[in-house]
């Protein structure tokens, strides 16, 4: 393998990492990705009564991070730039992401999307977004036709009547 | 109008300086499970004074990272707290946490004297100034 091939004269700047990198590759399962990852990378967590996604968005500003959420979708748009006044022909060595992204990941369960916050600090946002209330499981009594309506559960009265469950909201 | 995220000066500790306190603390209470190591992509470019380094870690800030040089080997260290508070429960994941490392060996035309560090929004922006007789200089061709 040949060594760095950098253009420019000022040889000044070898890698350490190359070296150290062989050494630890095998302790880092994601390294081998490292360049092919979407941007942002996003993890998603739970509570089971609000997920909480954290997205790497280092050196954009959050006043340009278009965030939209529905209930069931969340999706992230902006646009990373280049530093101004460097040029094209002065890097050697662009490893960093840049240019329009976009993602939009459906979220595993249904969200209420008026009750979404949005924190961004270095370089990390970080979205909470609480479950829809009855979004969980939803057990609904069958009572058969013509029976007796004396019998009385918790919250009778507002316990629906068969016909019209096929009337959902 | 005043900037809400300003940037922060990252000091570069040489040989003598220690890891910050905050990072002390998290390696021994760490010691159980191994973290994996992130190698932050970089930028590299060339300017009139010198070569501007950027490295994009998300998630550092002026206490956990630490910016070190000793002898000729300059190296990146940051200690990344889990971005969601323990108890949840990881559903999808795209990025690993763990630790940004990445070391460079600097030749002798870097000044390491006036090696600038600075920290906005997750991107380290290093300035590596040429030293004086690294410079291009003009040579007078007497006739």
């Amino acid at each position: 393998m040949a060594g760095p091939d950098w253009p420019g004269g000022w040889d000044s700047f070898h890698e350490f990492q190359r070296e150290m990198g062989r050494l630890f590759d095998s302790f880092d399962p994601f390294q081998a990705f490292r360049h092919v990852r979407a941007f942002p990378p996003m993890n998603l967590y739970t509570t089971g009564e609000e997920f909480l996604l954290s997205a790497h968005l280092p050196g954009m500003d959050p006043a340009e991070v278009e965030l939209t959420v529905t209930s069931e979708t969340l999706t992230l748009r902006g646009e990373r730039r280049r530093p101004e006044g460097v040029q094209d022909d002065s890097y050697r060595r662009q490893e960093r992401f840049m240019g329009r992204w976009s993602r939009t990941i459906t979220l595993p369960d249904r969200v209420d999307e008026a009750k979404v916050t949005a924190q961004f600090a270095d370089g990390v946002l970080t979205v909470r977004l609480p479950l829809a209330g009855g979004a969980g499981p939803r057990q609904i009594v069958v009572t058969a036709t013509g029976a007796t309506p004396g019998r009385r559960g918790p919250g009778a009265a507002s316990e629906p009547h068969p016909n019209e469950e096929g009337g959902r909201p | 109008m005043s900037d809400p995220h300003p940037p922060i000066r990252v000091p570069v500790g040489g040989h003598a300086a220690g890891r910050p306190p905050a990072g002390d603390e998290a390696e021994a209470s760490s010691a159980a499970r191994p973290r994996p190591t992130i190698t932050p992509p970089i930028d590299i470019h060339d300017g009139p004074d010198g070569l501007t380094l950027e490295a994009d870690l998300p998630g550092a800030n002026e206490t956990n990272l630490t910016i070190q040089l000793e002898h000729n080997v300059l190296t990146l260290d940051a200690r990344i707290d889990p971005p969601a508070p323990d108890g949840m429960r990881l559903v999808h994941q795209e990025f690993p946490v763990g630790d940004y490392h990445r070391s460079f060996i600097l030749s002798d035309d870097v000044d390491r004297d006036r090696i600038a560090a600075e920290l906005k929004d997750g991107v380290l922006k290093l300035f590596l100034p040429k030293a004086d007789r690294a410079r291009a200089r003009r040579i007078e061709i007497k006739s």
